[in-house]
């Protein structure tokens, strides 16, 4: 259901590019086991793919250093500033290529971690102490220190753009050189989860103080410095050789190469131009899953951290669709199955959750209406009479030959049932400024791509759900949902989490703002000779979760001779 | 004629003032603005006041022409809002791409296109002519999108010759740098070749019935020479008046190849920008864009005087 032929992708401009909190980076380094504070997963996250013998994306042969690869990712990003940079699944992917998080997630959804040595809370968990790993050193030489963290945290907290994803934060202190201590408003049990967050990358001051330049030119601690970067052409990377995780990277040079289409990426990677693609688009991911030239992993049955989700959202503020009544009929006349038979070439299922299958989030019955035209016409003859005689739908989507498909079977589904409907496909930027300002009644949308469900309170809490702009896209407030969402949030007990969430789950199925279709698809695609492009270990041993939500870690890349 | 060059340059400035103006209101009526692409949905209304103040977006849209105008005469183009580039520096990333994606493109077609339609104007309407009208009528009405995947399929993925997308600059050495851009070329010749053709062939066809052809002819004087020599200059005219068109509307006007390709041109970059609001590179860009056209057609203009005396002297 998704494409990502726009600049910034618009689902995951929203899902991530905004919020910060909800961009899954995948880390490759730990230390001393930290808590795990995100849950688990009842199916420990590996990704998975085609059914060739040995698993793609996964080397256990003995690494070839040197080299270089061509990377094609699906957008360009507008910079690298982690605290003004919108960081789609490329910009979460350069910035593993240049940066570190304090915290990395772990194949099995526990957070483990990586630039800090350890992640400690108080017995309340409201004060949160990071120990930084020692003799880390920036590309320019500088120092890791507590005061450069702060400094890092300081912007995070002052921008506009990801100042509200650090709002459980109120302030950070440090103590000697090493040590940083983070003060919250409550108890908050996903903390180490943010910091594996663009909120959790920790750039070198000489970055972060270059008003003019800065986002252009990263300096992190990260595996690769940067060469060169021009946007919309390519960004190029060398190995880091003082990198602190000795031994990695493998190898010396990494070009990626945004192609927002996905069409031009596949016959790239078909003619050898690029040997790396990441795609969003179940048609190319179906092409190339069963290619025996090509090896595939993708992010399907990955139940570490949240992935995005593709629904309709309904403004649950005005009319028709304020009215519960007619939110039902709309879910009654969506035949999710047909809509993802149609659509999803078969790469994804219907998901009528929250939460996708395996979650341990997901309520094992949620209760969301089935496909059900009969009673959705009952709904539309009892709801037309108190909106004036009868009822019209305008659904909004993106610009998008796809998309326009996908709406107008929704339009048809709907008419179906009694509704009339609008269809309208407008720019991306009126798009979101529609979104945000509530100006719709029915879109069509993708997000919730998280590490922790905690990160996605924002988008879903009652607290964000009123005023000229808010968060809360459909509005709607519940307040058992913003209670269930507090306990997630507050509570330390995994089982009162899980209940919490399921709970949300559940009340989402009754308040109706989000028509559920499936999860959304990312996959990452290599020719043979990439090794390894999905198996970060984590220097704990762990496995480090490889690909998901089209992000991953280049440090542990090699190519065959 | 130094006269007639002074009030066409008059006339170029003037026209280049009147395309800022447009281009620079057309931008600022779009609906959504840049702080949305900046701040992404998780902005504040405060926090938009304070960035279309930082951005200079509060101003009066004369002050804010002024102030944009004034800096272009200074050689300041601006800053992306977004990338924090400088629009110069994209622009002079994105200017040489279609410089050389249009000089080959141009160069390939004039290279098909003039022999066929001197060939085919020898002999109108047989069985030579009637092929290359019937074939230039296709190249007309095949879109070049198609074109340009039939390319990618047959050259890049069947037989790796070329790549599928990508540019190498010329310092990355000319071999590499003529394989990038030799695809994208072709996909935008193949129209200007239909074109061109049908252009010269009409007008060779009428300039081989003057009578100092026919002169020419009596005068023992051999039929390349002849339509080198004495035919294809005042033939010419309509060929070269639709080679500014579509060369001076190339540089925009390429912008569905340049993305197949993925080739940041500046069709390609305009787009971008316009889609993410970022007023500063559009204006730049379409400016560019603008004058570039407007530069391509006046140097046409300058060419036939030289090849047409009744034009400087009218």
């Amino acid at each position: 259901m998704a494409n990502s032929a726009d600049r910034y992708d618009r689902r995951t401009f929203i899902s991530r590019g905004a919020t910060t909190a909800a961009g899954l980076a995948m880390a490759g380094v730990g230390a001393p086991a930290l808590l795990s504070a995100c849950g688990g997963s009842s199916n420990p996250g590996s990704s998975t793919a085609t059914t060739r013998a040995g698993t793609p994306g996964v080397s256990t042969a003995t690494p070839v250093r040197g080299g270089s690869v061509t990377i094609g990712v699906s957008s360009e990003i507008d910079g690298f500033l982690p605290a003004s940079s919108h960081f789609d699944a490329t910009g979460l992917t350069y910035a593993n290529a240049v940066f570190d998080t304090l915290t990395a997630i772990a194949a099995d959804a526990s957070v483990r971690p990586h630039l800090a040595a350890s992640v400690m809370p108080n017995a309340d968990l409201t004060v949160w102490t990071v120990t930084l790993r020692p003799n880390v050193v920036f590309h320019d030489g500088s120092p890791l220190t507590a005061d450069v963290v702060l400094q890092n945290f300081k912007a995070i907290k002052a921008s506009a753009l990801t100042g509200q994803a650090v709002t459980p934060i109120s302030s950070v202190t440090t103590s000697g050189d090493l040590t940083v201590i983070y003060n919250c408003d409550e108890p908050l049990v996903a903390f180490p989860a943010y910091l594996a967050t663009q909120v959790g990358y920790v750039i070198a001051l000489s970055q972060l103080d270059n008003t003019n330049s800065g986002s252009q030119n990263p300096v992190g601690t990260g595996p690769f410095k940067i060469v060169s970067w021009e946007p919309n052409d390519h960004f190029t990377v060398e190995r880091n050789p003082d990198y602190w995780n000795k031994g990695l990277p493998y190898l010396d040079t990494v070009t990626f190469k945004p192609i927002v289409s996905d069409q031009s990426r596949e016959l790239s990677l078909r003619s050898g131009t690029i040997d790396l693609m990441v795609s969003h688009d179940p048609g190319i991911i179906a092409d190339l899953r069963t290619d025996p030239g090509f090896q595939q992993v993708n992010d399907l049955t990955q139940t570490a951290g949240q992935p995005d989700m593709d629904f309709i959202c309904l403004n649950t503020t005005i009319e028709p669709t304020s009215d519960l009544m007619v939110r039902q009929a709309l879910a009654y006349a969506t035949d999710v199955e047909q809509v993802v038979k149609l659509f999803s070439r078969g790469v994804v299922t219907p998901n009528t959750s929250l939460f996708p299958e395996g979650s341990i989030y997901r309520a094992a019955d949620n209760g969301y209406p089935q496909y059900n035209l009969a009673r959705a016409k009952q709904l539309v003859a009892q709801a037309a009479p108190n909106h004036g005689g009868s009822l019209t739908i305008p659904l909004v989507d993106i610009t998008d030959p796809r998309q326009a498909e996908i709406i107008q079977a929704l339009g048809s589904m709907w008419q179906a049932a009694g509704f009339k409907v609008n269809l309208n496909q407008i720019e991306q930027v009126t798009y979101i400024s529609d979104l945000v300002e509530g100006k719709f009644t029915a879109a069509a949308d993708e997000q919730f791509s998280s590490p922790d469900p905690d990160l996605n309170y924002v988008w879903l809490s009652s607290t964000t759900a009123s005023g000229p702009i808010a968060l809360n896209f459909a509005r709607n407030k519940d307040p058992l949902i913003e209670a269930a969402l507090q306990k997630g949030r507050t509570s330390a007990d995994k089982s009162a989490r899980i209940e919490a969430y399921q709970t949300v789950d559940k009340r989402l199925s009754v308040d109706l703002p989000y028509l559920w279709f499936s999860r959304a698809p990312w996959s990452i695609t290599g020719n043979t000779t990439v090794q390894n492009f999905a198996n970060p270990i984590l220097p704990d041993g762990t496995k480090g979760l490889g690909f998901a939500g089209g992000v991953f870690r280049p440090a542990q890349i090699w190519m065959k001779a | 004629m130094s006269r007639y060059i002074g009030a066409r340059v008059v006339q170029l400035v003037f026209i280049i003032f009147f395309i800022s103006i447009v281009a620079f209101l057309l931008v600022h009526l779009l609906p959504g603005d840049p702080t949305i692409s900046i701040l992404g949905p998780n902005d504040t209304a405060q926090a938009r006041v304070e960035l279309l103040k930082q951005l200079g977006l509060n101003k009066s849209l004369p002050l804010q022409y002024w102030t944009w105008i004034s800096n272009v005469f200074h050689g300041n183009l601006g800053i992306s809002f977004l990338t924090h580039q400088t629009v110069s520096n994209a622009i002079g990333v994105a200017f040489p791409i279609d410089l050389e994606l249009i000089i080959v493109s141009q160069i390939l077609a004039f290279i098909v296109s003039i022999p066929l339609a001197l060939i085919a104007a020898l002999r109108p309407n047989r069985i030579f002519d009637r092929i290359a009208t019937t074939s230039t009528y296709a190249m007309l009405a095949v879109p070049t999108f198609v074109v340009a995947v039939i390319l990618v399929l047959l050259v890049a993925v069947k037989i790796h010759i070329f790549p599928a997308t990508g540019f190498n600059p010329i310092g990355q050495g000319l071999g590499s740098n003529l394989k990038s851009v030799l695809l994208p070329s072709i996909s935008l010749a193949v129209g200007s070749v239909a074109i061109y053709y049908r252009l010269l062939r009409a007008d060779m066809i009428a300039t081989l019935q003057e009578d100092f052809i026919t002169m020419a002819r009596a005068k023992g004087l051999s039929t390349p020479y002849i339509l080198l020599r004495h035919a294809l200059r005042p033939s010419s005219f309509a060929l070269l008046a639709g080679a500014g068109l579509s060369i001076g509307s190339l540089f925009t006007g390429a912008f569905v190849v340049e993305i197949l390709f993925q080739l940041p041109g500046i069709g390609f970059q305009l787009i971008q920008a316009i889609n993410s609001r970022d007023y500063l590179v559009v204006q730049g860009m379409a400016l560019v864009a603008a004058v570039a056209y407007v530069v391509i057609n006046f140097g046409v203009d300058v060419l036939f005087t030289f090849l047409d005396p009744r034009v400087r002297r009218g």
